[in-house]
């Protein structure tokens, strides 16, 4: 009956307050209703899923209303541009500089024209996969059949994180095989389920997915036309280490680590394997006040040091990632200025 | 049979909230099944999965079926895929049917509903498996497909032609998004207008204004003359319903029931295609093609069949591939991932028990849809008793708040509104046809990228006819949809001049 009481009232709190997280009074510089604009128009994906998780814990600890609204990268944008009093700020990952670095439209120099904030998790599954009854066993005969002349086509949402990858790969190509990373070739798609089905209408050869959204499918039995197999997982072998020893599905920690590096190379120069972690981080407007920045800084440190959001984050396959704003705008910048020297060797 | 243990009463409860706030949202222009998804998901994290998919799946299923209400009673599609069921449930408003044209569109509501949910239960996997071997050539030819409602629909066929051409052009301008795979240029714009249009114009904002807001222009230059004493007569007098007005609609049910839920299967193909599709298919079949956009009750039928046939439909892709089949499964996804429960091909196999509590848990939310609606109508329908000088305004309010909402709070959208608002007002006087027009707007977009995407991917424009089986059947079912629109405009003036002799 309580259950049921709790039901009741669950629904009839009205549609508004639906989607704002806290109400307790706290002292904070930060407007009574604060909301947070995502880079994504998805609210099943993994940057609102994030977004919701750090949301709650905010305010719960500033005692503010908090509100995550998926409003997509170029409305996002436009709107921390336009809103300096803390009232909106913006969650987003690496496509934020990565767009910029691709000359995406609607994608301006993060570093620039925005104020980064703290880091907060990543997202460790920016995974390849390939059919499973590909000839193709792991990168390294990818890599092989580019230098022997043969076309790999590679399936991508072009123009950012799902790109990196495949910029890596016909980088390395370019390193190991010099003149040969046109065999490496892109085929455009939009969202996951475009992808996937360029691998089932056999137009790519690897495409580029996800541990969350693809591993169902690697266990599936390789006569069915939807099977696929991992291998090659951007992360860091590192940040893999710090996932639950389950992993994902059936697939546990161990085993994603054989598609990691180093026991999957894929040069970045010469002398160190490339990793990409999809990152998310804060963005502000760059105007915003630095007691709002410290300020968020130091809620997010105290919400980090009590363990708590750390175990959620887990639950949903995400690795904690805090680092405070003036840390990870060091970081960002050094993380963005290397992918752009691959960027750079195959303009 | 542990499923059980799921359906407690608040799960039922959920399910009723949920398709309550969703009949809500989806009658108020502007608010969409998707929205009302989203607006209540951060909801579920108090609530387990099964719980939390309750609240969803009422507000799924209410939220679809809320559309039809403005689109009946007041020419405005709630949800984009309830438009057609503006073409013939308005005129049945115009002649006192309003109540009648409702409860025809709930019970075939009811049924596109029932039967997806019976489909998606018995063929889930298999059907799943059929749907990925539509690639980009046959979703192009479904389109293409749908497209030819357009010669039917048109009063006068170049106009028509030229109205969905106007349709498709404004579809475009934007960025070729490369969440579609595009380069993400912006095209068919200036460059002060990138920051408004990047995106292109909302498609809601569009919708509303070219019918809602026009209608009320138009309303307004006749001058409010108060007709609700003229109403109350042919309420009157108007014909009420009865279940025997399916006794010749029942194969129009079944394959616009069909239809949804096949259209709803296809990833990204989306539910205004299903509802058009069906529309020109029972116009194509109808043996009074010349009544329907005039008030027949079969229009209403094939509409509001396919688009509830849709939630079924929407679900296959979801639950067996871990691919949303259309916005509102894209945003009930993240319910799962906020439970940590991963969807895809293995899904049902492994989740058997939160497979049955679903199905469940759809079939109630329909059940409970029509329960609400069906006995709630006759109170409703009377919404056309309001005076005009009190209706009108709130409906602009309605209209200018729903369009601001549906983007999270962008002014631009207000702004669309209001333009096509008076764009629509203005196109019906220099003879621009505003259905052909929104049909090459919902459709012209999907069409560009199925077309383009198709060419990339094999590099010759005969792909199109030698893709695949599926491929020839759907020109076939092209060219007979178009012989059928011929032959009536041929028949239509034969008889005309007749007439006229």
């Amino acid at each position: 009956m309580k259950k049921t009481m709790f039901g009741i009232a669950l629904a009839a709190c009205g549609v508004f307050a639906m989607t704002s997280v806290g109400t307790a009074f706290a002292e904070t510089s930060f407007p009574r209703n604060l909301r947070i604009v995502i880079g994504s128009k998805s609210t099943g994906g993994d940057t609102y899923q994030n977004t919701a998780i750090v949301a709650e814990a905010l305010a719960e600890k500033l005692g503010i209303n908090v509100k995550v609204d998926a409003v997509g990268g170029s409305t996002g944008f436009n709107t921390i541009k336009r809103v300096s009093n803390g009232s909106v700020i913006m969650m987003f990952h690496d496509q934020a500089y990565l767009g910029y670095l691709y000359g995406k439209k609607g994608y301006d120099n993060p570093f620039t024209e925005y104020r980064i904030g703290p880091s907060v998790a990543i997202n460790p599954g920016n995974a390849y996969l390939v059919a499973k009854k590909s000839p193709y066993q792991n990168v390294e005969e990818l890599m092989a059949a580019c230098a022997a002349g043969t076309d790999v086509r590679v399936a991508i949402q072009p123009g950012g994180v799902s790109e990196i990858g495949y910029s890596a790969l016909k980088n390395a190509i370019r390193i190991q095989h010099p003149g040969k990373e046109g065999c490496l070739v892109a085929v455009n798609r939009g969202s996951q389920s475009d992808k996937n089905q360029a691998m089932f209408d056999g137009l790519a050869d690897l495409i580029n997915g996800s541990v969350q959204a693809n591993e169902q499918y690697t266990r599936l039995p390789a006569d069915d036309q939807k099977a696929m197999r991992f291998v090659w997982l951007t992360a860091r072998d590192a940040t893999i280490k710090q996932a639950n020893p389950e992993g994902m599905g059936e697939t546990s920690r161990e085993m994603l680590l054989a598609y990691t590096d180093p026991a999957v190379s894929v040069t970045q120069d010469g002398s160190k394997n490339f990793t990409f972690d999809k990152e998310f981080f804060f963005l502000f407007n760059k105007d915003m006040d630095q007691k709002l920045v410290d300020e968020l800084d130091q809620a997010l440190t105290e919400i980090f040091a009590a363990g708590d959001i750390q175990k959620t984050q887990k639950k949903s396959f995400f690795i904690p990632n805090f680092r405070p704003s003036a840390e990870a705008e060091a970081y960002f910048k050094d993380k963005a200025a290397q992918y752009e020297v691959i960027l750079g060797n195959l303009k | 049979m542990e499923f059980l243990s799921n359906l407690d009463a608040l799960y039922f409860v959920l399910i009723l909230a949920g398709t309550l706030i969703g009949i809500i949202f989806g009658a108020i222009p502007g608010m969409t099944a998707t929205m009302a998804v989203a607006v209540c998901l951060p909801l579920t994290y108090a609530l387990d999965l099964n719980h939390g998919l309750a609240l969803l799946l009422g507000l799924y299923v209410g939220g679809i079926s809320g559309g039809l209400v403005p689109a009946i009673l007041l020419n405005i599609p709630g949800t984009p895929s309830s438009i057609t069921t503006t073409f013939d449930g308005y005129p049945m408003t115009q002649k006192g049917e309003g109540e009648r044209a409702l409860k025809v569109a709930i019970v075939s509501s009811l049924f596109g509903g029932l039967l997806s949910a019976a489909v998606l239960f018995s063929f889930a996997p298999l059907l799943a498996d059929f749907a990925i071997k539509f690639s980009y050539v046959e979703k192009f030819l479904i389109i293409l497909l749908a497209l030819t409602v357009i010669a039917s629909l048109s009063k006068n066929l170049l106009m028509g032609l030229l109205s969905a051409l106007i349709g498709i052009w404004l579809a475009l301008i934007g960025t070729y998004s490369v969440e579609v795979g595009g380069n993400g240029d912006m095209r068919l714009m200036m460059p002060f207008m990138e920051e408004f249009l990047y995106d292109g114009f909302s498609l809601l904002p569009v919708l509303i204004g070219l019918f809602g807001v026009a209608h009320i222009l138009e309303e307004a230059e006749k001058g409010i003359h108060e007709t609700h004493t003229d109403m109350k007569d042919a309420l009157k007098n108007s014909l009420p319903f009865s279940f025997s007005v399916f006794r010749n609609q029942k194969t129009n049910l079944v394959r616009s029931g069909f239809l949804g839920t096949f259209i709803g299967m296809l990833p990204g193909v989306g539910g205004s295609a299903a509802s058009v599709l069906a529309y020109t298919q029972e116009k194509n079949f109808s043996r009074h093609p010349e009544k329907m956009g005039k008030g027949a009750p079969e229009g209403v039928v094939a509409s509001e069949a396919a688009n509830n046939g849709l939630t079924g439909g929407a679900l296959i892709p979801l639950l067996s591939l871990g691919i949303p089949g259309d916005s509102t499964t894209a945003v009930l996804i993240g319910a799962f991932t906020l439970q940590g429960v991963q969807v895809g091909p293995l899904f049902i196999g492994e989740n058997v028990d939160t497979w049955n509590t679903m199905m469940v848990g759809l079939l109630a939310a329909n059940i409970a849809m029509f329960v609400v609606m069906f006995f709630a109508i006759k109170h409703i329908a009377k919404v056309v008793m309001v005076p005009k000088h009190i209706l009108y305004p709130i409906i602009m309010m309605m209209c200018v708040v729903g369009a601001y909402a549906i983007n999270y709070g962008v002014m631009f959208d207000v702004w669309t509104l209001l333009l096509f608002g008076i764009g629509g007002y203005l196109a019906s006087k220099i003879g621009i046809e505003v259905a052909p027009l929104v049909i090459g707007f919902i459709l012209g977009g999907q069409a560009e990228v199925y077309f383009v995407k198709s060419l990339e991917s094999f590099g010759t424009l005969t792909i199109f006819f030698t893709k695949s089986p599926i491929a020839v059947v759907l020109w076939l079912l092209i060219a007979i949809s178009v012989g059928f629109s011929i032959y009536q405009a041929s028949k239509a003036g034969r008889a005309k001049r007749d007439t006229d002799a």
